[in-house]
């Protein structure tokens, strides 16, 4: 048996409740993870990007003064952002079908709806992994392409299945399941 | 927002995670994950010592609002955000219960924009219950009295939303 080494990767975990730091480094540490930095919101995680070159950042969203939305447009855009091409992981509650949209158009590469688990997490760090997108910038977006099934790809007819759709989901009122946000996601 | 993403520049970033990942037999397999598991499910014990920060501050969260009718709503949201880390704690730890009372609790909250006395009586029935699931460590999803206690809650929020919290 074998499988992805992480024992060179940096990962920068944000989050302001410092449960939720303690749990995702545990979980890291006990995958082979060497270098975890922690940051309590988005402006401080800002700051350690400057010195600490994360190859992946596994963010929450709800932060203040900078949340977790912000803080990926920042890092994605921000004018002296040290790594706007760092993997990022949404962590989150959230996982109703606008809000998925909202970070995927911030720029996030993978989306982990909360309370997580080890597999969970893995299981998004293995698709960074294995699915290396190119980035793409247009005169709205800079990020990863969102479009990670380029043959399959229908051009407007997918998207307006996607607002159609996030349009039914906002009228329900309901959250989406993991398995429904990955399919949102993947495109 | 979408926009018009006609014209669009498609960049390589300088390197992959490929490039610093390798695949090899001290690399995380079935057995690696299932170890990860073990670690989190010992910290349980953790959890339900840090959890009772988070239910003593929802309770003086209430209480103040109790005392402060015009401040009602700033406790509110704070009661929301602490109930919004119940949530998304709990069911790492087999606490299903706390993740669905922290739902029921997030969605009633959002629902008002105004802070009622009947709300705070619907606020504290989800603390209290917080506090049950904890004080008995109902694990899972607590079996019949778990089933119950949900039904309840959502029996409450729906007479007084007059809709289901979601």
């Amino acid at each position: 048996m074998g499988g992805y080494n992480l024992e060179r990767l940096n990962f920068l975990v944000v989050d302001d409740n410092k449960h939720m730091r303690a749990l995702v480094k545990t979980i890291l540490h006990s995958l082979g993870s060497k270098n975890v930095l922690e940051a309590a919101d988005g402006a401080d995680a800002f700051k350690e990007l400057r010195h600490f070159p994360a190859d992946i950042i596994i963010c929450d969203w709800n932060m203040s003064p900078l949340d977790g939305l912000d803080f990926v447009r920042l890092v994605r855009t921000g004018k002296d952002s040290p790594n706007p091409f760092a993997a990022i992981i949404m962590l989150t509650g959230h996982t109703e079908m606008h809000r998925v949209v909202e970070a995927r158009d911030a720029g996030v590469h993978e989306f982990l709806a909360k309370p997580i688990s080890a597999k969970g997490l893995y299981s998004r760090i293995r698709s960074i992994i294995e699915r290396p997108r190119p980035f793409v910038r247009t005169a709205t977006y800079f990020g990863p392409d969102r479009r990670r099934r380029q043959i399959e790809y229908k051009g407007r007819e997918r998207r307006k299945a996607i607002l159609e759709a996030q349009q039914q989901a906002d009228d329900s009122g309901g959250g989406l399941s993991q398995a429904e946000v990955e399919a949102l996601l993947n495109g | 927002m979408s926009g018009d993403d006609t014209e669009h520049e498609i960049i390589t970033p300088p390197e992959t995670l490929k490039q610093k990942v390798s695949y090899s037999p001290e690399g995380v397999d079935q057995a690696t994950l299932d170890r990860a598991e073990e670690v989190v499910a010992g910290l349980q014990a953790d959890y339900l010592t840090w959890v009772q920060d988070d239910l003593s501050r929802m309770q003086e969260f209430f209480a103040e609002a109790l005392e402060n009718p015009d401040r009602r709503g700033d406790l509110a949201a704070k009661i929301f955000h602490v109930s919004h880390d119940v949530k998304g704690q709990g069911g790492s730890f087999n606490y299903h219960l706390m993740t669905a009372i922290g739902n029921l609790l997030c969605r009633y909250i959002e629902a008002k924009d105004t802070i009622t006395d009947a709300d705070l009586a619907v606020i504290r029935l989800h603390i209290d219950a917080m506090r049950l699931v904890i004080a008995e460590q109902m694990e899972g999803d607590g079996g019949e009295r778990g089933r119950e206690l949900i039904g309840g809650l959502e029996a409450v929020i729906t007479k007084n939303l007059g809709r289901p919290a979601s």
